[in-house]
């Protein structure tokens, strides 16, 4: 009997005038975003190549250690086809040098504004916002619509037990729904495939993954939909409560949470913590200089001394004065320090908390793990950065040792003698240099557990708020009055 | 659906005492009683609000009673409405079915949750030739059925679950003539086939073409019950008329003369 009502179900489905547009849009939607997808990722990998081998050859055309610098790419990962996620708002390179700490730049969307404004439509965007559009316009009258139609009636004048037809219901949305998708689904993935885009078997477990939580959101919504479905009796009103519901969940909770968090975790900004900044060191200067002329005021008089004394001591004292400047240059320098720190717990603790009361909407639970899994996610540029900041001291150490051996410290040298007069070298090895041991820079690899691991509480809370929106709709349902 | 244990009870609907008084403390059944037998056709006449969906409402368990019970085969239906409802069918005022399937998808699945799942297209074309709708809208969509076409599908529907009871609610309100009178000799075939069908109605005419008993209810009270054999050669109308008219002035026994 389940089976009759689950055919039935899925034949209502696939026969209402208004499924074969919305599927139609839908795969349309998906294809264009993955087409367009594989396209920017390939531009990103053809320009990754192109830059990595300049950066080589600038390298080998370097003919000082001295002077060697490189640049290292952040290389673009074939999942950024599907969760966009912030790929394009980081920064895609950054200058290795013995001066210069990592700062990535040339993002995309700096390079491109056009995009920023309206941002890519990739795969995760259509699942988040426009798949659970779908499921809620398919299911908010899934009850309700066939207690106005009469049919519920006809069909509860037989002996069904009501749980069986809820559980039917819900079976049959979701194959109804699911199936489908599945089509353009597999389309895509033929696509990326005959576009040329090569995964490793660790990107297909997460793509694999990725797919999964798509469904398991898309599957929370069509439960949601059956749930308002049978709290209410007319179709009008689910209607307009199912879509407040997506609204609150998809638009209104993930931007609330990041305005709350602000709120609640306040982190100064930049020119704040420049201001603090500068008003410590503008104190902390008047004290020293304060300090230093009742120093020089308690000491004794420098004519008190013959001349011989008189130039030593002068020296002291100024050599005195010199490391208590000192002092004082450290103690601003550790007092930003702090400052920065306390920054970046303020954030980190800011972000955790939007975070945290972002996930009360399964939408953004769901964009979360999506840019988790795809590697496109906020701790993206951390991670780059790490990588690139230790290979920074690697490249840096291995130059510095290399400088050694070959005794070119750079610059021009200036000799002065009685007997030869003025002499200038460079440190210039005329030869070129060899670089082929210079350390080559690898990208952070990001492995299926580092990706899978952060999205445990995401599947978690997919999963509870598809079984409390079941169990909410099971329960409405057998207190449903069917006339 | 085994309906043998019960096959020997030859009361098939049964009111005992049923009451129901909605939630806003409308009385809308007051300790109605009757029973349909099988091969009787029991017709309750009424008018707007008497309480006559209320009556089979309760027979489906749609509703819960406030007292008293809705019987079928001797179950009482709220009780153990699963069991119940294997024993009967219903066919309400303005069928309702599923309009984007054809009239045979229509069919099939009401005869699959009715427990009847080996028929085969064939029979679906037989019963709907029988209820009187041709084979070229076998295949229609139900969405482009008029209101008799549809009214013919669900008495389709309540034959194919070959239920023991079968309860009408104004099926032929809204019908021609013509429909009407098909509609009711469908339920004589109906009843001779040894089905309990009870039928609400307004619809004297029609009612006094096959029906077995007649009960007038009036404002939650059955005030009048006969075989049709009593009333054989009256003018039901008039006595209808003069029936709720004496009830509404409390002297029945103006009415004259059906009591002897
Ligand atoms: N859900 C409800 N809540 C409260 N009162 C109701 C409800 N349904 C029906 N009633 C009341 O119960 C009484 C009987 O209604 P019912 O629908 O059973 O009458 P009926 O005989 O079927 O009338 P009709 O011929 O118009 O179909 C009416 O007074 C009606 O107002
Ligand atoms: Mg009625």
């Amino acid at each position: 009997m389940l089976s009759t009502l689950v055919q039935k179900e899925l034949r209502a489905m696939l026969l209402s005038p208004k499924f074969v547009a919305t599927f139609a849009v839908c795969s349309i939607l998906m294809l264009l975003s993955v087409f367009t997808g594989v396209q920017e990722y390939g531009a990103a990998v053809r320009q990754y190549e192109t830059s990595t081998q300049l950066s080589e050859q600038q390298m080998r055309q370097e003919t000082t250690w001295a002077r060697m610098t490189t640049t290292v790419l952040r290389q673009p990962d074939p999942m950024q086809i599907f969760v966009g996620g912030l790929t394009y708002d980081i920064g895609r390179w950054s200058g290795i040098s013995t001066r210069n700490s990592i700062k990535l730049s040339g993002s995309t969307y700096s390079d491109d504004p056009i995009f920023a404004v309206f941002r890519h439509i990739d795969f995760a965007f259509i699942v988040q916002f426009i798949l659970t559009l779908f499921a809620i316009l398919f299911t908010y009258d899934a009850v309700n619509g066939e207690r106005e139609s009469g049919t519920l009636k006809l069909v509860f004048a037989n002996a069904i037990p009501r749980a069986r037809y809820l559980l039917a219901k819900c079976i049959g949305s979701w194959l109804g729904l699911v199936i489908p998708i599945c089509i353009p689904i597999i389309l895509c993935m033929l696509l990326v495939g005959v576009m040329g885009v090569s995964l490793s078997a660790v990107h297909w477990g997460r793509l694999v993954t990725f797919l999964g939580i798509s469904l398991l959101l898309f599957t929370f919504f069509i439960v949601l939909g059956v749930f308002i479905s049978s709290l209410t009796r007319r179709s009008s009103v689910s209607f307009l409560a199912a879509l407040v519901v997506w609204i609150g969940f998809v638009l209104i909770i993930p931007r609330t949470a990041v305005m709350a968090a602000d709120q609640i975790v306040r982190v100064p900004r930049v020119a704040e913590i420049e201001g603090q900044r500068d008003g410590y060191a503008k104190d902390r200067w008047a004290t020293f200089m304060e300090e230093s002329q009742e120093r020089w005021g308690s000491r004794c008089s420098l004519e008190e001394l013959d001349e011989s004394e008189r130039d030593t001591e002068l020296w002291n004292r100024m050599q005195e004065e010199d490391s208590l400047r000192r002092i004082v240059e450290k103690e601003i320098e550790s007092y930003e320090t702090r400052l920065q720190e306390d920054l970046r717990r303020r954030k980190a603790a800011q972000q955790h908390l939007a975070f945290i009361l972002a996930r009360f909407s399964p939408a953004s639970a769901y964009q979360l793990a999506a840019m988790f899994l795809a590697g496109t996610d906020i701790s993206l540029k951390a991670r780059y950065v790490d990588a690139m900041t230790a290979y920074r001291t690697q490249f840096n150490d291995y130059v510095e040792k290399k400088q050694a051996e070959t005794g070119s410290t750079g610059g021009v040298m200036i000799t002065m003698s009685s007997e030869s007069g003025i002499s200038i070298t460079t440190g210039r090895d005329d030869v070129g240099i060899d670089v082929s041991e210079v350390p080559r820079f690898s990208p952070p690899e990001y492995t299926y557990v580092a990706a899978v691991a952060p999205i445990i509480p995401d599947f978690g809370i997919l999963a509870l708020a598809t079984m409390v929106a079941f169990m909410g709709a099971f329960i409405a349902f057998l207190r449903y009055d069917v006339r | 659906m085994n309906e043998q244990p019960t096959r020997e009870t030859t009361l098939r609907l049964e009111a005992v005492n049923l009451t129901k008084r909605y939630e806003d403390g409308v009385l809308a059944l007051d300790h109605i009683n009757f029973a349909v037998q099988s091969g009787e056709l029991f017709v309750m006449l009424g008018g707007n609000g008497a309480g006559k969906t209320t009556a089979i409402n309760l027979f489906l368990n749609f509703l819960e009673p406030t007292e008293g019970e809705a019987r079928i085969n001797g179950i009482a239906s709220h009780r153990e409405p699963l069991k119940a409802k294997q024993h009967v069918a219903f066919v309400s005022e303005n069928v309702m079915l599923y309009g984007n399937f054809t009239a045979i998808q229509n069919l099939d699945f009401f005869a699959r949750i009715g427990g009847k799942t080996d028929f085969r297209r064939n029979d679906y074309r037989d019963v709907l030739l029988r209820v009187g709708l041709p084979e070229d809208v076998h295949d229609k969509r139900l969405k482009s059925f008029s209101k008799g076409m549809r009214q013919k599908c669900g008495i389709a529907i309540a034959i194919l679950k070959d239920a023991s009871a079968i309860l009408l609610d104004e099926p032929t309100a809204g019908l021609d003539p013509k429909a009407g009178h098909e509609f009711v000799r469908l339920l004589d075939s109906l009843r001779s086939e040894g089905k309990a069908v009870f039928m609400s109605t307004h619809d004297i005419f029609r009612a006094r073409e096959i029906a077995d008993t007649f009960a007038i209810l009036d404002r939650g009270r059955i005030i009048m019950q006969e075989p049709a054999s009593n009333l054989a050669g009256k003018d039901l109308e008039t006595l209808y008329i003069q029936y709720m008219a004496g009830h509404n002035n409390s002297s029945v026994a103006a009415a004259g003369g059906i009591h002897a």
